[in-house]
This record gives structure tokens, C-alpha cells and sequence, in this order.
């Protein structure tokens, strides 16, 4: 709270220097502690000398400040500003001690003294004065605030407004629109000429047929037409407009259909593979009657547009994978787990804590039938139909799973925000519901986007050259659903987008025809939240992009890694595949017996399946990290996700180590290699010998790796949660005592017992 | 030869089931006098898989099945090969001749006596002053005004399972080094393992004090007094008994235990926890079942490996070594680590220590240092522990395992801290256990003395120094601040994992998708792979042309980050490869190898006859690592640039317009 800096005269003294106490008390007063606030955000409430906890051994390190309720997030400033650090990622619309109002799961207040505890709702009274704040929130983080100095009215005041706008009546009252609608005039009348089309988004977004088109061109689906029969959302409330049907599927017979299908939900076209077949999901039928018959009529119609006229696969998800419920809970307890159970407990057992939860079998499951539909696709030529009772769950994750495992393309970071935006903005993924913004209906809550991203960092862990994004990525990613700023994770449909943001445009007075992409942009315009350097973290230093390709099909295809060095010892794989792809097989059986050890009888010679020898002859070869990539399904390849999970636990927290490191030392190689190249590039320009592949390209110019080579960064700040920090964003409340359990875990009673006895001497 | 009982079966099919291989191969099974060699009938292949014999634990007979008699053979490095031999009268003569041949009662059985790498006398005895443990202790600063060399055990006269070579602070008399060695198990009393320069502590060992429950012993006294004398910076010392308490306190009543603290001043006495052989033992027993597993569910998976509880053992050995760490480099206080007999925990938890503090452990050369310091010369029992000889199945546990894995889960704590990768610590494991080379033969080094292995057989560690191109860690840079000072780990379960790469064979077949380093290793050899194709074809272009050179020639380094070769190919690869299958010579060096026939002789010069760079220079960032990247991301173009930038600094710039023009 005091500085001890010695502060620096302004004149001459002829005094004898001020005693320390003196100067304590001619201290400059407590500087006024101001919040920075985004356009449209307003104060709601705030309240002075409060005191945020840094650890939960001790209040040495804590920090006090003020505690501010705005619109917007819940705000904390501290007295001393703390010295920068370096290890985080700034983010540019929310400082350090920042929370979103949309980010809190759930506000609990409590007085030690009276021993209350109460969580917090909308519109609530709390009979007692709260001494502490734990804030629970949705990305994890567990903050908590001592109200043991400050005015226990205003404290009192504070913690109920920070309830009530966490837990907004309408849609319409998140902040985004707001900020967005302000946002946009402002910007208005910086350039008259408005901003370039689309805000200069790279990524598809699918809300118009030029999207759908090009896709369909750049799959080669030639059999595939955009059609437009929901324009205006006509037939259903929950597709698209614009979506890509057979061609030999007259708009006239879609109609016909459409009333069969839950919420009208007719077939809708995913991708295409390059040997024609396609993979398409649907929701299911209503009427038991008519199943059968259209059932017919839809896969005759894909069965048309396959080159092959190849059958056509139904995968029914509802049956084979578990429900949102079951996906919520798994969360539900893995949270518990890493964050929220006090840490000696959760570390007595961690493994079987783990499998508890179940999050990584589902994560499995999902891979494992992911990687089944691809063996339809790719091995078998077949079309395949993915269906759910909705369409708007399940499918999102498998549909995109398998596109990103056969088309390299989705694991660019453009292609990437294209899949998540094809498959699940627009194709209806209830983001409203699914995150609960309004907190209304916690059954309809279920983090099915994160364990999509929780798959993608499996796929990532085993491939790692294979993606241009990295784990940072798609955490900040996870990060941003909770930020209400954006229009892709707000909405339950296109179509309640389309409403919203009509009448947010009217009320906003924002001229009709301007995109809405641009006065209510999407995430994926990353400059809104982050500086260029940040997002540098984003690449991935090790991807190797279409270059590889070009030296494979060039003429140094001299690379003896695929014919020599690794076919003889990778054939292998396949006796873990047998058991780790095979379809339908005890997908989720649980507390199988060990068993399946090995047998006695000699079981080599049996058949095996054609998706066995399928999965065993992709293993057997080398994987292309520009094809099709296949991920490890064995139990011992799946593996937590550390940097998500347990970011902010500081029990976990690697010093000085972690993947991190080895992240830095590639991105310094690949930025030194980006600078020789450019560097050659300018000395060869004026020869003109050879076509320059970027000429134009300034040495000065933009990098594209975090950690530069040239000015080598010292490495101590990087930690296992880098680029996050556990620092005051985990305490959770200290227990009194130590935990029984401590005490009565065998030998170590002696250990306890024998460290107590040394205290004593 | 007695032992055989039939050399050569026909039409045996053979599985090997670790590397998770589902078709059996029909092929030939000969019986050599140290090998088990497949070879398959195949004659695109002719694969050949060697197994020597004392890398086989058990050799299994399950009961007959209508296609014939099968044979089970488990290896110690976790291998299993299933074979199907069609005669019954066969396979049991191939079952008594494995059991007998893989269970050698003498030291003469043993295969490194009769290994012969194709060296003269003069590189034998060289490779075994490779490594220089007084050149280490001088590393440290030893001896000093500290520390001094003991001649109190030469001859092994105190201490036989010690090294006749020990340092003990300069206060200590030899009457009191024998009389504190009366009053240690073993006579094991107190020596130097560890100097730490920055803060002049010490790390010392020792085994348990014979203390009884109430014996006490003057000299022993004195001897930890000067203990913490010789470290000025402190006044007193940890004791840290790595055993659980209550195991230390049960020994009280076998006239052992551990320090009084009442009796010794100033010592700090702390237990650490480490369970005994026989516990660790059945625990990887479990985790190895676990790997076995054919179709494990995600529960049986993670069930089975916290039941094991092996991954507990290991972090409570890393704990150790962290909690000792610790103390001499934050707090500056001197340890003495003992268990009982002070050759196992103890071994595990000062090597440990020693990684942490030193990053000059952190080194492939270091690590053998280690190694050789720690456990080869205070007498940790190699034989016994791994089971070289026929012998009591209680004295056998995976001790040394621990260690490596130790090691292991810190490098993958910190991927930039060690100079080595998985794949050399694997090695070493591998040689530990099969006996090829005499390091790591015996008991004790008087044990070693007196079988005379110098002269009689080789050491392991030039053989794997050779080889280091293929086990260097390609994101080790030693400037960097992580390779630097001392290792801070986090112990808690989160960041312990199943070591996929030795329990796991499966795994294996897929290394160069797994870690960021392998695929590193991979690009930097398809990039070498270019450059070499580059100057072929300047030649060429040369040659047709007709044109002279007129640019200096490329020089193409020659570093091979060969694990692209066999990534298991067992303990080492032959260096002389010549004799024929059927007539398996002494001198071959396979233990446990497969590869085709009918490409050795180019697989095998390519790998091992190459000049390799010395390694110091793949510390600086230095050219190669920059060609790998833009050659994969640009291709040809960038391949040209690569090899020009090369030769950046300051040489004519005509020179790469040659090169551009040329390729």
C-alpha cells in the first residue's frame, strides 16, 4: 500500500531529510483509482479498500484496491500498480483484475464471523454483511475479495449489483450491444468511407451463397447446388439460409421433406471428399410412418451426386456417444477436480479423479467415432449421414472433427474459424443455451464447444506440425465465448442473429444494408482483443503449411523417411487400433476387467476387418501432415489439457519449464530463418536471376513468431501457464485444519508425525 | 553350446507382440549360443529379428493349440514375443534351451566376456578411461581446503563394495573413517557424492548407522561433526533417511536404524519415504500389465496405473532429489543421504540431486558421468538388481529404472534442459540389462576388479558416445537459461506421466509424430537428405556441362540424427556385420535387433561409418537448423538460399548466384 520509494525532491531542501514516518503521513493522497472503461460502459457501483487474495496460506501478497461493478465486468484496482508483467497476454479490452459479467458461473458471499454463505442471484436481498467475494467463473479462475476494511454497506452494495448484471433478463441487456452499437458511430465518423467489406475478415462466414459456393468449388462437390429455399428462414428457424443440397433434390421435394424432419431440419451438405463422397448431417425424422420413405428419397439423392453413386452410411450420434447432460457433468466434476477441491485432496488420487469424471473417455469417444466416419469417407468411398435428434449438439463436434482430420485446410487458422463458423454458428449450435448467458436454464447448459476444442488439442498434442494454430489459441478462443462483445457465441440460431442484430441495428439507428459483420463483428477479427505481437502466439512455429507438399511432389522428393527408415518400424500400430477404432465396440464400457490381458491362445491369425487394415495401413505409412491425419485412440495417448484445466492452479505450475519452452526455442529458430530468407531475398532482388517469392516483403515488417531471435528474451518469466498466470486468479478458500485424509494415508503418518516432532525442538 | 539343444527350427511363426504387431510371420528360428534369431521366409525381406539371451526374463510355455506349441518370451525391456512352433518335441527343445541359456549361472556365460567389438587392446583399454571420475570430483573443485582424497579404503580394506577412491572432509583421520564405518551397514561410512561450488555444501552418503535402539558410536559422532564443519557456511546438516519411517524403525530392532538426533549435534533428520526393492518391484509389475493390455477402457487405463502406484514411487525419488537440492543450493546446508545399505534410494535420490544441481549432468557425457559415479562405482548391485546371473529373484527391482524415468519426466518438464532425448536414456536401460558390454557387470567395483573385466571386456560408454549424433536433444541450447543452474521441478501427480516410449512398445512405432524434438530431428535430416541431393546434382551439372566449378564446394555436414535407423534396435548395433545368418558369429553385436537382410550393409555404413561433427557445435544456432525450416516451407527455392546462407559471412557474393543459376 506504501510505496518505500524514495520520492524525488522538486527544490532545493534546506532541511534535514524527512524521517520515514514523517514522510508516511505527507504521503500524496491515495491516488484516485479510476477504471478504464470501454465505450458505452458505465460504473455501477464500486467500493474502496478492498482486498483481493493472492494466495490462500497467507495475506501477505495481497492486493488492495477498489472493487468496481460496471455494466460490463466486475473491475479491480489496485492501490500500488504492480509491477508490469511480462508472462501474460494483454489482453485490450479487459485489464488484469478483470472479470466480464458473462464470465461468472456463480457469486457466493460470505461472513465468517456469522458463518453464512450465500450464492447470489438476480434481483436478491442478503441479510448479513458480506466480509468475502469468491467469484466463481466460467473459465475457471476462482477470485476472491476481503471486504474486512471497507464499508460494509457499499461492500454489500457491490456484491449485489455484481449478482444482478451477472445475470441479465434479456438478451438485448448484454453488454455487447451496447459497446457494439457505440463502437460503430464512433468509428463512423473516424473514416467517413466506412470500413472495408466484410471489417477485412479473412474468415468465410457462411451467411451468404458466394460462401457456400466457393466451398463447394474448392471441394470439388460438383454435384452439390446452394440452395435457397430457407431465405428468410421460411422452412426452418434453426438452418441457415443459404445451404448446399443434392442437385437432384428439387427445392419443390425439400419443402415436401422439410416437415418430417425436427424443426424442419432437412439434410444439410458438410463437405465433400476429393474421391466424391460426402459427408452430410441431418436431424431425425418425426414421423415414424414416413421414415422409411424418406430415408429412401434422401439417400437416393446422395447416392446420385456420389461420382461412384456409392452407398450411403447413417451414423445416429444419439445412440453411440454421450448426451450433453453426461458432457456437462464430466465438466462439472473435472472442474471440481483441478480447481475447486482443495489441492492436497485432489492430489492423493488424481488419476482415478481423472477417469472419474469421465471427460477423457468422451473426449475418446468422440475422436473414435470421428475417426470411423473418416474411414466411411476415405476407405470406403461411402457418403455418410450423421445424425442426431436436433443436429445441433453432437453433430457440430463430429461433423468438424472429421473435416478436420481429412481436409488440411481447417487446420489453418483461416480454415479453422471457417469450420467453427460452418459447422457450428451456422449450422445452429445453440451458443445462448449451451454457455447459459442468461444464466436461465442450467439444464440446457453443456460445454460441447470446449470439448470440440479439447478433441482438436488431442489431434494437436500427437500431431503437432499439423496445425497452423497452437494450444494458446484455442484457449483464448475457449476464453472469448465468455466475453459478450462478439456476435458468434451469443446466439442460439442465424436466425435469432439475424433478428437481434435488425433490431439493434434499428434501435441503434445503423443504416439498413450495412454487414452486420461489421457493426457486430464476429471474434475472428483477433485485433479487437489483442495487439499484433500477441497474436503472434497464435502461430505455431513448427507448422509446415503447403511448403512440405511443394518439396514432396517437387522434384527432392528424395526424403527416404516414408520408404526406408519408418515402414518397417511403424507397422505396428494396428493391434492397438483393432481395439482403439473398432466401431460400436464397448465404446463406453466402464471397469472393464483387466482381463483382456494377454490371452493364452495364439490370436495373431484372426481377420481382421476391413477398417482395421484401413486404420493399420494409415498407420503403417507415415503421416502427411498435409492429408488426412488420423488421431492415437489408445487410453495412454489421451492426456488432459493441461494449459486449459489447470492454468490457473498454482500447485501446477511449471517454473521455467513446461511445452512453453520448447514453443520458444522453435519460434526463435523459425523467426531467424524468416529473417536470413528475407534478408536473401533483398540481396538477390536486384540480380533478378530468380522469381522472388515475396518480394515486396519488408525485412522490418511484421513477424510472425512471438519470441524473437534477435533480441533473446530472457526466459524466466515462461511458467507451464504461460501465456496465463495462476498469480490471483486461484485461491480458493483455506480449509481449517489439515484434511483427515492427510493424516490416514499409511506410511505417512510417520512422516507427519516425525515432521511435527522436529517442529518442536 | 551345451545348452542347445536344437538349433534351428522351420516354419515357426513369430509375433512380436510389443511393438503391437497382429500378424504372426512364418520363418526360421535359430538357436545361437547367445542369440534367438528369426528370420522370415519372406524373400522381399528376409526381416531378421536377433534377441539376446540374457534380455530375456521368462520364457513362458502356454498350453498346446491344435496349430502347434507356443513359447511366450518376455524381455527386459518390456519386449514379448510370441512364438508358434507346429512339432511339440521342438518347442520343448527350444523351451529348455531359452530357459537355460537366458538364466547364465556364471560370469563367463555372459555375453560381454565373449563380445568383440572389432577393436584392438589399445581402444579397449582406451574406452574404459573414457570416463574420468577424478576428472569429474575436479570439476566440483575437489579435493580442496574442504575435501580430500582418502587413500583409508584402497585395496577395498574398509568398505569392499566402495571405490578404493574417496573423498571425505579433510578433518577426518582414517581411525575415524574406520570407526565410523564399524558403526555403518556394510562399513559403508560416509564419502562425497556431491560438492556444490556456489553455496560449499556437500552431498554425502552413507548406509544406515547400526544404532540399534540405543548404540551409539564416537567416531561416527565426529565424522558427521566434521561433515558439517567442512561447509562454513552452516552450522548444522539434513540427514535425510530416504526410507519410510517405519521401515527405518523396524531395522532398529535388527540393530540398524538411523541417527539419534539426541546423540548427534546438529543434524536435522528427515525421511523421505522411498519404498523398499521388493514394493517397487510388484508395482512395475502392475504398471507393465497394464501396458499390456489389448483393449483398455480409458478406467482401465487410468485405474490400472494409479494402482500400480508406480508413478507415486517416482515422484517420491524426485522429492527426494528435489528436497536435497534444495538444501544445499537455496539453503546452503550439506545433506547425508543413506537408506540401508546405501546403494539403491541412496544412489537414486544423490543422482537426482546431482541432475538438479548441475547442469553439467544434464549432458549426454555427464550423464554417463553420473551413472558411473553414482552407481557403477559406490557399488550399486548391477548383477543382482538386473538379474545378469541366475540367481535370487528377491534381489532383482527396478532401481535403476527409476532413475532413467526420473530423468525422463524431468526432461519432459523441461524439453530444453538436456542435451540428451528419450532415445539415450532408453539405451542406457537397454545396456544395463543385457550384459553386452562389462560396465555394468558385477556388484561392485572390487567385484569388477577382481573378474579382471578391463582386459576381458568393453565399455559401453565410448560405444554410446559414438553414437550421440542420434541421441542429442535438438532443442538443447546450453547458453539458454533453462539448461542453466539449478533444475526446480514441480512434484506434483499433474505433471507425472506413463513413459509411453519404454512401458508402452506400441508407442514406439511412432516417434517422429510425438514430440516436437523428434519431428525437429526428422526435418533436419530430410534437410540434410536435400542438401546432399543439391551437391549431386551441382555435380552432375558440372560434369555435363562441362563446365568447371567455379564455386567452392559445399560442404555437406555430415551429423546424422539417425533414429530414423531402427529407433529399437536394442542395446547396439553390430559394427562388424559380415557373417551370414546361419552361422551367427561370436562377434556380432546384436541383442535384440531386426531389420531387412538384404540392406544391411548400406543401412549400416550409411549410419555408423559417417564422420560425425562434434556436437559442441550444434549449440550455436547454427545454419542447419535454419535450412530445415525453409526448406520445408518453401521447397527448392529456399533450398538454394539455405545452402548459400551457409556461407554467408563475408564470401564472394557471386558465389550464390552460381549456386542459384546452377540449381
Amino acid at each position: 500500500m506504501f510505496s518505500v520509494k524514495q520520492t524525488k525532491p522538486t527544490f532545493k531542501c534546506y532541511l534535514p531529510p524527512v524521517q520515514t514516518d514523517v514522510k508516511k503521513t505527507i504521503e500524496p493522497p491515495i491516488k484516485k483509482l479510476e477504471p478504464k472503461l470501454i465505450q458505452g460502459e458505465i460504473v455501477v457501483n464500486e467500493v474502496n479498500f478492498v482486498r483481493k487474495c493472492i494466495s490462500a496460506e497467507s495475506s501477505q501478497d495481497d492486493l488492495w484496491g477498489k472493487l468496481i461493478c460496471t455494466n460490463f465486468k466486475v473491475s479491480f484496482i489496485p492501490q500500488d500498480a504492480p509491477s508490469k508483467q511480462k508472462s501474460q497476454l494483454s489482453h485490450l479490452l479487459l485489464g488484469e483484475h478483470d472479470i466480464p459479467l458473462t464470465c461468472l458461473e456463480q457469486v457466493v458471499t460470505a461472513n465468517d464471523t456469522k458463518g453464512k454463505k450465500k450464492v447470489l442471484g438476480s434481483n436478491q436481498k442478503l441479510k448479513f454483511n458480506p466480509t468475502e467475494l469468491i467469484l466463481y467463473c466460467k473459465d475457471l479462475r476462482i477470485i476472491r475479495f476481503c471486504f474486512d476494511e471497507a464499508g460494509p454497506e457499499s461492500a454489500k452494495k457491490v456484491c449485489l449489483a455484481i449478482a444482478h448484471y451477472s445475470h441479465p433478463a434479456d438478451l438485448q441487456l448484454l453488454f455487447g450491444f451496447e459497446y457494439q452499437g457505440r463502437r460503430y458511430h464512433a468509428s463512423k465518423e473516424e473514416h467517413v468511407n466506412g470500413s472495408t467489406p466484410r471489417g477485412g475478415l479473412r474468415t468465410t462466414i457462411f451467411d451468404r451463397p458466394s460462401d457456400w459456393d466457393r466451398e463447394i468449388k474448392r471441394t470439388g462437390a460438383s454435384e452439390w447446388r446452394v440452395c435457397s429455399i430457407n431465405e428468410s428462414y421460411v422452412i426452418s428457424l434453426s438452418l441457415p439460409e443459404y445451404i448446399v443440397v443434392p442437385v437432384s433434390l428439387a427445392d419443390q421435394d425439400l419443402k415436401q421433406y422439410s416437415i418430417f424432419f425436427t424443426d424442419q431440419r432437412i439434410p444439410l451438405w458438410c463437405w465433400n471428399h476429393p474421391n466424391g463422397s460426402a459427408l452430410v448431417r441431418m436431424a431425425s425424422i418425426n414421423d415414424p410412418l414416413q421414415q422409411r420413405k424418406i430415408y429412401q428419397k434422401v439417400f437416393t439423392a446422395i447416392t446420385k451426386s456420389h461420382p461412384q453413386r456409392s452407398e450411403v452410411v447413417r451414423c445416429d450420434l444419439d445412440k453411440s456417444l454421450p448426451n450433453i447432460q453426461d458432457i456437462q457433468s464430466a465438466f462439472v466434476k473435472v472442474r471440481q477436480i483441478c480447481v475447486i477441491d482443495p489441492f492436497e485432496e485432489s492430489e492423493e488420487r488424481w488419476l482415478s479423479s481423472i477417469e472419474n469424471s469421465r471427460w477423457l473417455e468422451y473426449v475418446r469417444a468422440f475422436l473414435k467415432h470421428s475417426a470411423d466416419i473418416v474411414y466411411y469417407l476415405d476407405g470406403k468411398n461411402a457418403s455418410v449421414i450423421l445424425q442426431e435428434e436436433e443436429d445441433r449438439d453432437l453433430n457440430c463436434v463430429v461433423s468438424s472433427l472429421v473435416q478436420l482430420m481429412l481436409d488440411p485446410h481447417y487446420r489453418s487458422l483461416i480454415g479453422f474459424q471457417s469450420l467453427v463458423q460452418k459447422e457450428w454458428v451456422m449450422a445452429g449450435h445453440r451458443f445462448l443455451d449451451r454457455c447459459n448467458h442468461l444464466k436461465k436454464n442450467e439444464k440446457e447448459e453443456s460445454p460441447l464447444f470446449l470439448l470440440f476444442l479439447d478433441c482438436v488439442w488431442q489431434m494437436m498434442n500427437q500431431y503437432p506440425a499439423a496445425f497452423e494454430f497452437t494450444e494458446a489459441y484455442l484457449t483464448v478462443l475457449s476464453d472469448s465465448m465468455w466475453i459478450p462483445l462478439f456476435s458468434t457465441f451469443l446466439f442460439n440460431s442465424s436466425q435469432q442473429r439475424a433478428q437481434h442484430l435488425m433490431d439493434f441495428a434499428k434501435i441503434k439507428a445503423i443504416p439498413q444494408g450495412e454487414e452486420q459483420t461489421v457493426y457486430f463483428p464476429p471474434v475472428w477479427d483477433w485485433s479487437q482483443q489483442f495487439s499484433t505481437k500477441d497474436q503472434t502466439l497464435f502461430n505455431n512455429p513448427m507448422y509446415v503449411g503447403k511448403g512440405a507438399a511443394c518439396v514432396q511432389n517437387g522434384e527432392v522428393k528424395t526424403f527416404r523417411r516414408t520408404k526406408k527408415n519408418y515402414s518397417s518400424t511403424l507397422r505396428g500400430m494396428h493391434g492397438s487400433l483393432r481395439n482403439g477404432l473398432k466401431i460400436g465396440e464397448d465404446s463406453l464400457t466402464r471397469r472393464g476387467s483387466l482381463a483382456s490381458e494377454l490371452k493364452p491362445e495364439f490370436s495373431p491369425v484372426k481377420d481382421e476387418s476391413p477398417s482395421e487394415r484401413f486404420f493399420r495401413d494409415w498407420f503403417s505409412r507415415a503421416a502427411d501432415q498435409q492429408g488426412l491425419l488420423i488421431p492415437l485412440l489408445l487410453p495412454s495417448h489421451m492426456a488432459l489439457w493441461k494449459l486449459y484445466f489447470l492454468r490457473w492452479v498454482p500447485e501446477a505450475c511449471i517454473p521455467k519449464g513446461g511445452p512453453i519452452t520448447a514453443y520458444h526455442k522453435l519460434s526463435q529458430l523459425v523467426d531467424e530463418i524468416e529473417i536470413l530468407q528475407s534478408q536473401l531475398r533483398q540481396y538477390k532482388g536486384p540480380s533478378g536471376t530468380m522469381p522472388l517469392p515475396n518480394p515486396s516483403r519488408p525485412l522490418s515488417g511484421q513477424r510472425r513468431m512471438y519470441f524473437k531471435a534477435t533480441s533473446p528474451t530472457p526466459t524466466d518469466f515462461l511458467t507451464s501457464s504461460f501465456p496465463f498466470t495462476p498469480t490471483g486468479n486461484l485461491c480458493r478458500r483455506s480449509f481449517q485444519g489439515t484434511p483427515i485424509s492427510k493424516f490416514l494415508n499409511g506410511a505417512k503418518i510417520w512422516l507427519s508425525t516425525e515432521t511435527l516432532a522436529n517442529d518442536s525442538l | 553350446m551345451e545348452h542347445l539343444r536344437t538349433p534351428k527350427v522351420e516354419n515357426v511363426r513369430f509375433l512380436d507382440r510389443s511393438s503391437g504387431q497382429r500378424k504372426a510371420t512364418i520363418g526360421t528360428l535359430y538357436l545361437s549360443a547367445t542369440h534367438t534369431i528369426f528370420v522370415e521366409n519372406n524373400p522381399e525381406s528376409r526381416k531378421e529379428t536377433w534377441v539376446l539371451h540374457s534380455m530375456v526374463s521368462s520364457v513362458e510355455r502356454p498350453p498346446t493349440i491344435p496349430a502347434g506349441s507356443q513359447l511366450i518370451l518376455r524381455c527386459k525391456d518390456f519386449r514379448v514375443f510370441q512364438i508358434l512352433i507346429p512339432q511339440e518335441r521342438d518347442c520343448l527343445d527350444v523351451h529348455t534351451s531359452l530357459v537355460r541359456l537366458s538364466r547364465p549361472e556364471k560370469y563367463s556365460e555372459l555375453y560381454c566376456l565373449s563380445f568383440n567389438p572389432n577393436v584392438n587392446k589399445l581402444e579397449r583399454e582406451e574406452s574404459w578411461n573414457f570416463i574420468d571420475i577424478m576428472a569429474d570430483y575436479k570439476r566440483m573443485g575437489v579435493p580442496n581446503n574442504l575435501w580430500v582424497a582418502t587413500a583409508a579404503n584402497s585395496e577395498y580394506r574398509v568398505c569392499d563394495t566402495y571405490p578404493s577412491e574417496l573423498f571425505v572432509p579433510k578433518t577426518a583421520t582414517p581411525a575415524i573413517i574406520v570407526g565410523s564405518s564399524r558403526f555403518r551397514s556394510r562399513g559403508r561410512f560416509p564419502a562425497l557424492s556431491y560438492f556444490h561450488q556456489d553455496t560449499l555444501a556437500a552431498v554425502c552418503r552413507c548406509s544406515q548407522p547400526l544404532s540399534g535402539f540405543s548404540g551409539r558410536c564416537q567416531e561416527d559422532e565426529m565424522m558427521l561433526q566434521m561433515l558439517m564443519k567442512s561447509n562454513p557456511g552452516s552450522d548444522y546438516i539434513y540427514v535425510v533417511d530416504t526410507r519410510p519411517k517405519l521401515n527405518a524403525m523396524a531395522n532398529r530392532a535388527a540393530g540398524k536404524g538411523y541417527e539419534n538426533e539426541d546423540h548427534y549435534t546438529n543434524i536435522k533428520l528427515q525421511f523421505i519415504g522411498i519404498e523398499n526393492i521388493h514394493v517397487m518391484r510388484s508395482s512395475q509389475q502392475k504398471m507393465i500389465d497394464v501396458g499390456e493390455m489389448r483393449s483398455p477402457s480409458m478406467t482401465d487405463f487410468l485405474y490400472g496405473l494409479e494402482n500400480s502406484g508406480w508413478l507415486k514411487h517416482i515422484k517420491a525419488i524426485l522429492d527426494a532429489g528435489l528436497f536435497i537440492a534444495r538444501a544445499v543450493a537455496d539453503e546452503g546446508v550439506s545433506v547425508l543421504v543413506h537408506c540401508s545399505d546405501g546403494w539403491d534410494r541412496t544412489a537414486q535420490a544423490c543422482s537426482v540431486a546431482s541432475i538438479l544441481l548441475d547442469p553439467y549432468y544434464r549432458t549426454i557425457k555427464g550423464l554417463m558421468v553420473l551413472i558411473e559415479k553414482d552407481w557403477v562405482c559406490f557399488g550399486h548391485k548391477f548383477s543382482h538388481r538386473y538379474a545378469h546371473l541366475d540367481g535370487d529373484p528377491k534381489e532383482v527391482s527396478p532401481v535403476i529404472d527409476q532413475f532413467l524415468e526420473c530423468v525422463w519426466q524431468l526432461s519432459e518438464q523441461f524439453p530444453c534442459a538436456f542435451e540428451f532425448n528419450e532415445r539415450f536414456i532408453i539405451a542406457i536401460h537397454t545396456h544395463v540389462y543385457s550384459s553386452q558390454y562389462g560396465t555394468f557387470l558385477g556388484n561392485c567395483q572390487k567385484e569388477r576388479r577382481d573378474m579382471r573385466l578391463r582386459e576381458r571386456s568393453h565399455s559401453v560408454w565410448p560405444q554410446l558416445w559414438k553414437d550421440r549424433a542420434e541421441y542429442t536433444n535438438p532443442l538443447y541450447k546450453a547458453e539458454l537459461s533453462q539448461s542453466q543452474g539449478v533444475l526446480r521441478p514441480n512434484t506434483t501427480p499433474y505433471c507425472f506421466k506413463m513413459w509411453k516410449g519404454l512401458y508402452n512398445h506400441t508407442e514406439k512405432s511412432t516417434p517422429p509424430r510425438q514430440s516436437p524434438a523428434d519431428f525437429l530431428s526428422a526435418v533436419r535430416e530430410e534437410s540434410q537428405q536435400l542438401e546432399e541431393e543439391l551437391t549431386n546434382h551441382q555435380e552432375r551439372i558440372a560434369a555435363l556441362t562441362g563446365k568447371p566449378i567455379t564455386w567452392e564446394k559445399i560442404e555437406v555436414p555430415r551429423r546424422r540424427t539417425s533414429h530414423l535407423r531402427q529407433t529399437h534396435s536394442g542395446p547396439d548395433p553390430p559394427t562388424t556385420y559380415t557373417d551370414t545368418i546361419t552361422s551367427p558369429a561370436q562377434d556380432n553385436g546384436h541383442t535384440l535387433s531386426s531389420k531387412p537382410a538384404n540392406q544391411k550393409t548400406p543401412t549400416q555404413d550409411l549410419s555408423l561409418t559417417l564422420p560425425l561433427r562434434p556436437h559442441t557445435q550444434l549449440k550455436s544456432p547454427n545454419p542447419d537448423d535454419h535450412s530445415t525450416r525453409s526448406n520445408l516451407e518453401s521447397g527448392m527455392a529456399d533450398l538454394s538460399s539455405c545452402s548459400s546462407s551457409r556461407r554467408d559471412n563475408g564470401k564472394d557474393p557471386n558465389l550464390d548466384e552460381a549456386v542459384f543459376i546452377t540449381a
